[in-house]
């Protein structure tokens, strides 16, 4: 996966994409769809895909090479903890953590960058629709502006995410101690695991509201079918979106799973609305509008490769199984993510940041896997693979989970909550409030920690975990003479959890 | 790192297993071979799944006891400590971010340290950061010479 097939990716679709611009740049879109009539379906398929590729084109420093060393060792998340394991690693340096750290900020920021970027493109998606008068907006006196309301509340909270995860990068960068950075890269997973998964949702309802428009502005269909149609999928949608922006991680994962089946099963109701829509022109008048309207469509989500071609009802990608290729993951001859995606994804996967459900997602609805959900639903091994998936990874996902009736392990803070004051001075408030670093510790460890059990070996020695990393802190800011930065307490703190032997694995305790 | 296996099952027998299977019938002996090495380096060659830093920590500090050498552990452990913090040894220019790490380093040996040697660890690191050592220094082990002046033996 070399600088070869990057090459190769690139001016391909440099070629196709003449302008270099992408498929979502507003009127690029439009553009290119017209083009792309004229060669087909086969053809449009292409051309998306390259488009898409373009979309996952992005400069990436490639990890450390196949033979690197990554140990791993069951911890009680789906995430790996990737950075305590690390350091224990046979042959493991500073050095290979500081790598693996850099290449997941990297990965980390290439992420936010791609969903940013359909972010804005959904968000100048939904101002096209608000601008025009004859659609959504002018229609039914107005009753259907709520759903694209809804788009942009939806949008809203991604760009929060977007933002939050954005700080917790940032704040990852500066602090030295390598361990630490993936811990706040893997804090922000969530975050950035959710703006993901919703921001192919969104996706998905601009493109209903698209089509919705189309028809609206064209009259083919009734104001009140519509309407009780849109409400319908708002309400399908709705139980993925809340549970992406729980910010439970299990509840993300849960919804990620869930994705490409909902993803499929609104492909359908996009499906059969277009279906109503041919119906409904019967003269030929109103086909040859609706022809036209169908062409200027510029859909947003994945459902574009889902959708039957609207005169050939050209079969869906069933039974097409998904294969890791030279280039990034195929689906017969068509890219459905470039290598660079792949690296990517499996850089944040291996390193505890994203989960490998919601990344399978994503690929799955990337290629239009998602008729395929109620039967064979997971992808093939190969492509988990090299999305980062390993037995570890599988094993922790079945330990790491909670089982039905099992009482969560509890969940204690590694900065003292009786000095939550002491620490919202020093920067620890919002995102980075002190409610987000704590760890669940296995019984023996926390006693252990906490100075109890049969642990004390001198009389006089103060193991107590609070006092103990109180005292570095009070001491260390007595020494610098000014209030200690939110970075020098971190890597304090990640000092602290080496030496106890904590796993640099945080998880919330309470609040938002 | 181990998710709480270094606290599972007797973990003094387990250290002292280890440090036996080395060839050495002292944890301080263990240390003494290794100087300057970071706490957390120790821990991960006796066991880097079942040891945690700071249970070495702790079995040096009560070797120390037995033999009245506490005060030559606290040098110890700051050894320890400045090699993993500056590695490059002591900053040319104590400016903003080198006094950060230079505090940083000094508040986590003042934490390690036992009640009985607290105070004159503290007064060491001031004066330490009052009269700086030559740039670059960096002790290689508890009996360098600016250690002892600053924190001399005074066990009976």
């Amino acid at each position: 996966m070399g600088a070869l097939h990057r090459t190769q990716a690139a001016s391909v679709s440099a070629q196709v994409l003449d302008d270099g611009g992408e498929q979502s740049v507003p009127g690029m879109g439009l553009g290119l769809t017209m083009r792309v009539d004229s060669s087909g379906a086969k053809g449009t398929g292409l051309l998306l895909a390259l488009a898409l590729l373009c979309n996952a084109c992005v400069p990436l420093t490639p990890p450390p090479g196949p033979g690197r060393s990554l140990g791993y060792s069951p911890h009680g998340g789906t995430r790996l903890a990737m950075a305590g394991v690390m350091a224990a690693a046979p042959g493991s340096s500073d050095a290979t953590v500081r790598r693996s750290a850099l290449a997941t900020h990297l990965a980390f920021r290439s992420a936010l960058r791609e969903v940013s970027g359909s972010a804005l493109r959904v968000s100048s998606e939904l101002s096209r629709l608000e601008a025009s008068d004859s659609g959504i907006v002018g229609a039914g006196n107005g009753i259907f502006v709520r759903y694209a309301e809804y788009g942009e509340a939806r949008l809203r909270w991604i760009d929060a995410e977007l933002a939050a995860a954005t700080e917790v990068a940032a704040a990852a960068s500066e602090v030295e101690a390598p361990e630490m950075q993936l811990a706040l890269l893997r804090l922000a997973g969530p975050r950035l695991e959710a703006a993901m998964m919703g921001s192919m949702l969104l996706a998905v309802w601009v493109d209903f509201l698209t089509l919705t428009d189309a028809a609206l502005s064209r009259r083919l269909n009734s104001v009140e079918a519509l309407f009780m149609r849109l409400d319908g999928w708002q309400k399908m949608l709705e139980p993925a979106m809340t549970a992406l922006s729980s910010q439970a991680p299990e509840q993300v994962e849960a919804a990620a799973q869930d994705m490409p089946a909902l993803v499929g099963h609104l492909s359908r109701e996009l499906a059969a609305l277009l279906e109503d829509m041919n119906k409904g022109a019967k003269v030929l008048e109103t086909a040859l509008v609706l022809k036209e309207s169908m062409e200027a469509l510029t859909l947003l989500s994945a459902l574009k490769f889902t959708l039957p071609a609207l005169r050939a009802a050209a079969p869906v990608s069933l039974g097409v199984g998904l294969m890791v290729g030279p280039n990034g993951v195929m689906m017969g001859t068509r890219m459905v993510v470039s290598a660079e995606w792949v690296e990517m994804m499996r850089q944040l996967v291996r390193a505890g940041v994203l989960s490998v459900p919601a990344v399978s997602a994503a690929v799955r609805i990337q290629a239009g896997h998602v008729m395929m959900a109620q039967g064979h639903g997971d992808l093939s091994r190969g492509v988990r693979e090299a999305l980062g998936d390993s037995p570890e990874v599988r094993a922790m996902r079945v330990t790491g989970k909670t089982g039905a009736g099992m009482a969560e392990p509890p969940r204690h803070h590694v900065m003292p909550n009786e000095l939550r004051e002491w620490f919202e001075m020093r920067g620890f408030t919002g995102k980075m409030s002190i409610e987000w670093f704590c760890v669940t510790l296995q019984q023996a460890h926390h006693q252990a920690i906490h100075g109890g059990g049969n642990w004390k070996l001198g009389r006089k020695w103060p193991g107590e975990w609070n006092r103990m990393i109180m005292e570095a802190l009070y001491d260390a800011e007595a020494k610098a003479g000014r209030m200690l930065t939110r970075n020098t307490i971190l890597e304090i703190v990640a000092v602290y959890m080496q030496l106890y032997d904590i796993p640099m694995n945080f998880v919330r305790c309470r609040g938002k | 790192m181990t998710d709480g296996r270094s606290w599972e099952g007797n973990w003094r027998v387990r250290l002292y297993e280890r440090v036996r299977e080395r060839g050495y019938d002292s944890l301080t002996a263990f240390a003494e071979a290794r100087p300057a090495v970071p706490l957390y380096l120790l821990a991960e060659e006796l066991g880097k799944d079942d040891i945690a830093a700071v249970q070495v920590l702790s079995g040096l500090l009560a070797e120390a006891e037995q033999r009245k050498q506490v005060t030559r552990f606290v040098r110890d452990v700051l050894v320890r400590m400045l090699s993993q913090s500056l590695p490059d040894g002591w900053p040319t220019v104590l400016d903003h971010a080198n006094r950060f790490k230079v505090a940083k380093a000094m508040g986590r040996w003042f934490a390690y340290t036992p009640e009985t040697h607290k105070e004159r660890a503290d007064r060491a690191g001031d004066a330490l950061l009052a009269t700086p050592p030559p740039p670059g220094w960096l002790p290689r082990g508890p009996d360098d010479e600016l250690l002892l002046t600053l924190l001399p033996d005074e066990e009976v």
